[in-house]
């Protein structure tokens, strides 16, 4: 068992240390920029380069020296004669700096899939290949004839590739090689695997992994599938090939990573369709094919641009002089500006050769390529009255444009000013201070500089990686999008709520009951009495579901109707709280069969059973490159696309999350389609398999309850009930009386289901614990006179209890006051809601109370829309009368019902609670 | 390095506020503009900044700037405008705001979506409830304030009717008239009133505690212009005229349609309040024909029945192609232009002298359209038939006012009817839209209904897009289902197709990288991982 669980914060700042991204794509060089390029985005110098200059010594300051002025000095020796330079050098420099240009390319080449027959005629080799260059990794399983489900199975050693790496037991890893071969001029990595023909292999599947990027390549969280033997086999298996080969097209064609450009999509539509048929017959009696499809890689790519200015001494004219690494032919699209608004101006002739005016609104003009050949460079001088010099760069044969954190760059040109004020910024502690401390403000200095370098760091980081890629804008935009949908589904649910009104609700429902009790998917007849059937140390035995099986019958004839079990897939943790694979039901509590098994038996003496889901949080299986826990297995191996992106433990690749975090693993993000359709037919899958009748529905705070709705739609559950559990309000230590914005909070989410679920009364339970604990009994009125909990609002919602797993059991994180348990139990089974009762209480000393209050409840057919009208809630004693058939009093404090019309009669008393029934 | 830029970056997309994230949508809305020819910020002043505060002070600033520009330009020559409209009772009837929660996460939703604004019917019947010249204005001024804070347009409706729908009736104190003078209301053949708006033929009789309709019009009008003087022109940038039932210039001609036939009738002549009679028969006997204006049409059918169950509308030889029809129909559409012209002078007289655009609605009358005689629009009151454009005087009497035409049904397609209905909402909304652009009168959008179905968008776009898109659009209505997954998705895509055309800046920039778009948009998580 690994410990996908957590991962801490430190622990993966060093994976990602480590595992340092080296862009390289076919099409592009390396990217020169030397180390100062990617550590320290380029830190601007505003020292008036008089200093440096006087000194002749060159620039070796910080962070900045070589790859800034460095370059630029280099450039100003070797560049012969332009007059330009000339004159840049006898200048004073009043601005130099250099700024980051990120940027991104796309890299094209393709993945092919070669089967073909060996030279003996027996063997077959299955090859896969990428024309991209990169660290690729083919991570592939098999699986067998006779094999159900999709589980992938480890293929027998002699079949695995030299360098192959097994992962776990049931899938391989084997990194490409380079080719000999090479195709079209592309280099060829590829990996070729032997079948035998005579092997029980059914099919290899395999997904593409690049690790220099950590993207995997298969189609939402599906593998490739490439089919050996179907039609020679039964038929059940062509449905397999088939949908293996459904997968081709539309595997390939929708690879997150992989973009497919204009000719690519008509690829797909026509080309493929038809390979595809062909390959299919070929396949059918295995015959060798040839699949490829184009593939488009997207890598980011920083390059620079370096700005120095000065004055011209011969001419008092401003000399911009601009160089950058960029490597194909640079425009620059520039301007000037006369002040701080920044207005784009055209200045007047003449310009630099190889310009020209844009639109009226700017100046285009080449850079000239350096005599190196590793970059361009271009000079434009200006007249001293302007202000700022205003440019974007844009690649020529692309239609790329490169700014400055998705602004303008802009150069402050004016010398007197420009150069003045920011000497004064930058070190005006310097003059202020006098030079007698000129040591230590040097070192001030230095240190503010350094200030200065990792705010701008920061700045340019924040900013460009946002906004000045297009693909960064894109993402912002995203996430607005997701802040949009966020607001709306909180309109939404509130719009939603105010359709009906809760004073109106208990008339309503009333009325609605009389009928023989429509069930209602997710809520039940209103007259369940539920049992949690587990504790939080029942997975010790190992089996729990054959001891809980002989327990059946005495639950039956206790009163339960329904019966919530332990969460039953294969989980991280043994109480079932981090599941991992959602379709393995083998458990600490059980195997599958027993399971099944119980549930058969809970439905023989008419218990309804419950399953407790999680789906607010799944562990994964797998590491990415990152070493992060995101990649999951199973049936349901989704990749961190299903993860949603704001816990930044877990990398997801989603959308951020509906709701609140579960810290310890990846949040599921609900809002992904497959996601959806994958839990619907879980769901669906465990309603049908196991005979499930409903779900407890763990830590729904995770996510909007609007796809709870969803979910509970799709497996139309006889009962439901959510756990939104909360803190209660509190000032000053002390529990408010009024916890309608609690109970709201629960109330909002049973609203965002639609109603489909009830939710436990975190409420109810808190309240109780504060008035029995404390002895004030007064707590359990409303200000309306109504039960202060979520079942005062919406009793048909309310799940009532006193207990869990989680607050008491040996966890213990909410007990309720100990030794009053059975007021608490007075308080629920007599009262509307549904109530449910704790294991533990159940088997103990408290079993024929529990007992009595149930046959009490059962025997007056209160049920979860029963009225209530409180009688009294003093200090020491609550009273209330339910139904006009059943009286209770829980507290020391005396309370005895009137009789009036009906006579009461006491059925049940025991320590501070007593229950009385009309007679 | 690159690790940490991702790291940081998703944090700042978290940190974000409101202020930022619109930004973000701004310079999206306006392409690159916003990072191209009005640089706002220049790296050497960034350079200067010495902590984290004051880069947020920044962005404000940022926004600051833009949005002076914004309204130096106002809108690009093809985008248009989108209003959604509040939820009808958006202030309840006791004056309240409704939903308010709810109203202002959807406000918010709406401004990062990059809508223009929102739609506020603002009742009659809610500010001036109790007794005439008392108005209460609270509930409107706080909802108001919503929206300023949020930063949205508003376009303000003045509702002189009631709605059954909204459960929101007439001031008590018209009512308690009408009880007394059932004539104030529009009355039709069996005497069936019609109590959501005053009759239009006494506009101009005191019948209101010795006022006439017109002139409490005309003081609601000015209360409202004072009260909300602050925002006029600033936050309020548009103000509808109501112009009878349901706030669109009509008679009442569908009141009794029953809902539940499938194909409407063709609705019946609202001219049977006292006041009605009483001008019928002096047209009647001003123009020599004093027997004709003794009553409307006696062989019109019922409201539910087809045009051609009784002999007025048939299309062969009907009695409206008859001199005494020509007569009839002349004078009863003759009185709603007056009518309007009354309202909309009264309106530019009260507002004209404001920053507000004055619109008013005009319906769709769709049904019947492909009969010769348009039975329903001419019971609506437009005389529109197969002979005659109905429309022509009503665009021209819009322009002389300089108001601008809502015209809704705009979702609704030819397809979408049922062929027995002889209906064409397309056919018409071309006719009318080409009277308006005949007289320069600037028209808007609005949708038919609280639930724009699927094709409803597509026919939406189009009227967007084009060479004569409507310059505005009113999309009804915000509330649950507006919000809704079934619905809320469909609406985003539809703003950012309207959006779409305003990417295309004079400046090439833009239009390159949309071109580039569609790879972005596919590899966005991917490159997130790469450079990671």
């Amino acid at each position: 068992m690994s410990s996908a669980v957590s991962t801490e914060p430190l622990l993966h700042r060093s994976f990602r240390e480590i595992s340092r991204p080296r862009f390289r794509s076919s099409t592009l060089r390396p990217s020169p920029p030397p180390a100062s390029l990617s550590c320290a985005p380029k830190s601007p110098s505003f020292r008036h380069a008089r200093r440096r200059c006087a000194s002749g010594s060159g620039p070796r300051r910080g962070g900045w020296g070589g790859a800034g002025a460095g370059a630029l000095l280099r450039v100003r020796a070797s560049s012969s004669g332009a007059a330009v330079v000339e004159a840049l050098e006898s200048a004073d420099v009043l601005f130099q700096e250099a700024f980051p240009l990120q940027r991104t390319e796309t890299a094209k080449g393709k993945i092919f899939v070669r089967l073909d027959q060996g030279k003996d005629g027996q063997n077959w080799q299955l090859t896969v290949g990428c024309t991209l260059a990169g660290k690729w990794i083919l991570h592939w399983g098999i699986s067998h004839v006779d094999d159900v489900g999709s589980e992938w199975d480890q293929p027998p050693a002699e079949m695995r590739p030299p360098g192959s790496i097994p992962i776990k037991d049931y899938a391989i890893e084997t990194p490409l090689q380079k080719s000999s071969t090479s195709m079209d001029g592309d280099e060829v990595y590829e990996v070729n695997i032997s079948i035998k023909s005579n092997s029980n292999i059914a099919a290899i599947n395999f997904v593409l992994k690049d690790e220099e990027s950590g993207s995997w390549y298969q189609h939402r969280g599906r593998d490739f599938k490439v089919p050996l033997m179907d039609s020679l086999q039964d038929d059940s298996n062509i449905v397999g090939s088939k949908r293996g080969f459904d997968l081709w097209p539309g595997a390939l064609g929708q690879l997150s990573n992989i973009l497919l450009k204009g000719e690519a999509s008509d690829y797909k539509d026509k080309d493929a369709s038809t390979d595809l048929e062909a390959s299919k017959q070929e396949v059918r009696c295995l015959e060798g094919f040839y699949v490829e499809q184009p593939i488009v890689k997207v890598v980011s790519i920083r390059n620079s641009v370096n700005i120095s200015v000065k004055i011209c001494p011969k001419t008092a004219k401003t000399l911009v002089y601009l160089e950058t690494d960029l490597p194909r032919d640079v425009i620059v699209h520039w301007g000037v500006c006369r002040d701080d608004s920044k207005k784009w101006e055209i200045p007047a002739a003449p310009y630099p050769p190889e310009t020209e005016i844009f639109k009226n609104k700017a100046l285009r003009t080449l850079l000239q390529p350096k005599e190196q050949g590793n970059g361009f460079w271009g000079s434009f001088a200006l007249d001293e009255e302007f202000v700022g010099f205003l440019f974007v760069l844009k690649l020529k044969e692309e239609d790329v444009w490169l700014n400055c954190m998705g602004e303008d760059f802009y150069i402050p040109v004016s010398s007197t000013r420009s150069s003045s004020l920011i000497r004064q910024k930058e070190s005006d502690s310097t003059e202020t201070s006098g030079k007698t401390m000129e040591t230590n403000t040097e070192v001030s200095s230095t240190a503010y500089t350094d200030d200065i370098i990792n705010e701008i760091r920061n700045l340019v980081s924040d900013i460009s990686s946002e906004k000045s890629r297009k693909t960064k804008t894109k993402e912002a935009q995203e996430s607005i999008l997701q802040e949009i949908e966020k607001l709306a589904a909180e309109a939404y649910s509130i719009f939603r709520s105010s359709l009906p009104t809760f004073s109106a609700e208990a008339v309503l429902e009333q009325e609605a009951l009389e009928p023989p009790p429509h069930i209602c998917s997710g809520t039940g007849t209103g007259f369940e009495i539920l049992c949690q059937g587990f504790n939080w140390e029942s997975n010790k035995s190992g089996r729990w579901y054959k001891e809980l099986m002989e327990k059946a019958s005495q639950l039956a004839s206790l009163g339960f109707t329904v019966v919530w079990l332990p969460p039953p897939t294969d989980s991280v943790s043994p109480e079932g709280y981090m599941p991992r694979d959602l379709y393995n039901l083998n458990s600490r509590y059980g195997t599958i069969d027993e399971l099944k098994d119980l549930v058969k038996k809970f439905h023989e003496v008419n218990i309804r059973v419950l399953g407790d889901v999680v789906l607010n949080h799944r562990c994964a299986q797998y590491q990415n490159q990152n070493g992060i826990w995101n990649i999951f297995g199973g049936r349901l191996n989704w990749d961190d696309r299903a993860v949603v992106a704001d816990d930044p433990h877990f990398q997801g690749r989603g959308n951020k999350s509906s709701g609140d975090n579960f810290h310890a693993a990846p949040n599921i993000d609900h809002s992904q389609d497959f996601v959806r359709k994958d839990l619907k037919e879980w769901l669906h899958w465990l309603r049908s398999e196991i005979g499930y009748d409903g779900w407890r529905l763990d830590f729904v705070r995770g996510f909007w309850g609007g796809y709870v709705k969803d979910y509970l739609d799709a497996s139309e559950p006889y009962f439901a009930v959510g756990e939104y559990w909360d803190s209660l309000s509190y000032t000053y230590g002390e529990m408010d009386h009024n916890q309608d914005a609690h109970r709201q909070r629960i109330i909002d989410w049973i609203n965002a289901t639609n109603g489909t679920a009830g939710a436990f009364d975190v409420t109810t339970k808190g309240i109780l614990h504060a008035a029995l604990e404390r002895c004030e009994y007064w707590r359990l009125s409303d200000q309306k006179g109504k039960p202060p909990g979520v079942v005062g609002w919406w009793p048909s919602r309310a799940v009532t209890f006193v207990e869990n797993h989680d607050t008491g059991s040996t966890q213990g994180h909410w007990r309720f006051p100990s030794g009053k348990e059975m007021q608490g139990y007075a308080y629920i089974l007599t009262h509307p809601g549904t109530p449910a009762v704790f294991y533990d209480h159940i088997f103990s000393h408290y079993q024929s109370e529990i007992g009595s209050l149930i046959s009490i409840r059962n025997r007056n057919k209160i049920h979860c829309r029963s009225t209530i009208k409180i009688t009294k809630a003093e200090r020491d004693v609550y009273a209330a009368i339910i139904d006009d058939k059943v009286a209770m009093k829980i507290g020391p404090g005396y309370y005895e019902p009137q009789s009036g019309p009906q006579k009461w009669s006491p059925v049940l008393e025991g320590r501070d609670y007593k229950v009385w029934e009309t007679s | 390095m690159e690790v940490s830029v991702i790291g940081s970056s998703q944090a700042n997309i978290l940190k974000t506020d409101l202020a930022c994230r619109e930004l973000g949508l701004l310079s999206f809305k306006n392409g690159s503009r916003v990072s191209w020819g009005k640089s706002q910020i220049s790296f050497g002043r960034s350079c200067g900044l010495r902590n984290s505060g004051v880069r947020l002070t920044l962005k404000a600033v940022q926004t600051e700037a833009i949005r002076p520009q914004k309204i130096s330009r106002p809108q690009s020559q093809h985008g248009v405008r989108l209003y959604v409209g509040l939820p009808l009772d958006a202030v309840s009837y006791c004056n309240a705001v409704n939903h308010a929660k709810a109203i202002a996460a959807g406000l918010k939703a709406l401004k990062l979506l990059g809508v223009e604004g929102v739609e506020l019917p603002i009742w009659w019947g809610v500010v001036e409830k109790e007794a005439m010249g008392k108005y209460d204005w609270s509930g409107y001024l706080a909802l108001v304030e919503m929206v300023h804070k949020v930063g949205l347009k508003l376009h303000v409706s003045l509702c002189f009717h009631g709605s059954k729908h909204a459960k929101i009736p007439l001031p008590e104190w018209v009512i308690k008239i009408g009880e007394q003078n059932p004539s104030i209301f529009f009355t039709d053949r069996t005497g069936q009133q019609y109590k959501e708006c005053l009759s239009l033929a006494v506009d101009e009789v005191p019948v209101l505690e010795g006022k006439t309709p017109v002139e409490v019009y005309n003081d609601f009008c000015e209360s409202f212009k004072s009260s909300f003087s602050s925002f006029i022109g600033s936050t309020i940038d548009g103000i509808s005229m109501g112009l009878g039932p349901d706030g669109e210039l009509r008679y009442p001609s569908h009141q009794g349609l029953s809902r539940s036939s499938k194909v409407p009738g063709v609705g019946e002549f609202q001219c049977y309040d006292k006041s009605m009679l009483a001008l019928l028969k002096e047209h009647g006997e001003t123009t020599g024909n004093p027997l004709w204006g003794l009553g409307g049409p006696h062989d019109a059918p019922a409201y539910d029945a087809s045009p051609s169950s009784n002999s007025f509308f048939k299309d062969d030889g009907g009695s409206w192609e008859s001199p005494y029809g020509d007569f009839f129909l002349s004078w009863y559409s003759s009185l709603l232009v007056r009518h309007a012209d009354r309202l909309l002078s009264l309106a530019s007289s009260a507002f004209g002298d404001s920053e507000v655009a004055i619109y008013s609605k005009v319906p769709l009358v769709h049904q019947w359209y492909k009969t010769r005689s348009h039975p329903a629009e001419l019971t609506a009151g437009f005389y529109n038939t197969q002979n005659r454009d109905g429309y022509e005087v009503i665009a021209e009497m819009f322009a002389q006012h300089s108001c601008k035409m809502i015209l809704p049904g705009m979702d609704l397609s030819d397809e979408g009817q049922l062929q027995e209905g002889l209906s064409s909402p397309e056919q018409l909304l071309g006719q009318i839209w080409s009277a308006c652009k005949k007289h320069g009168v600037e028209v808007s959008g609005e949708n038919s209904s609280d639930a724009v179905a699927h094709g409803g968008f597509e026919q939406i776009r189009k009227h967007l897009s084009g060479e004569d898109a409507a310059h505005s659009f009113f999309y009804q209505r915000m509330g649950a289902y507006f919000f809704s997954p079934e619905h809320f998705p469909s609406f985003t895509q539809l703003v950012r197709n309207m959006k779409q055309p305003q990417m295309h800046t004079d400046d090439l920039l833009s239009e390159e990288e949309k071109a580039k778009e569609p790879v972005a948009a596919t590899s966005e998580s991917g490159i997130q991982m790469q450079t990671a």
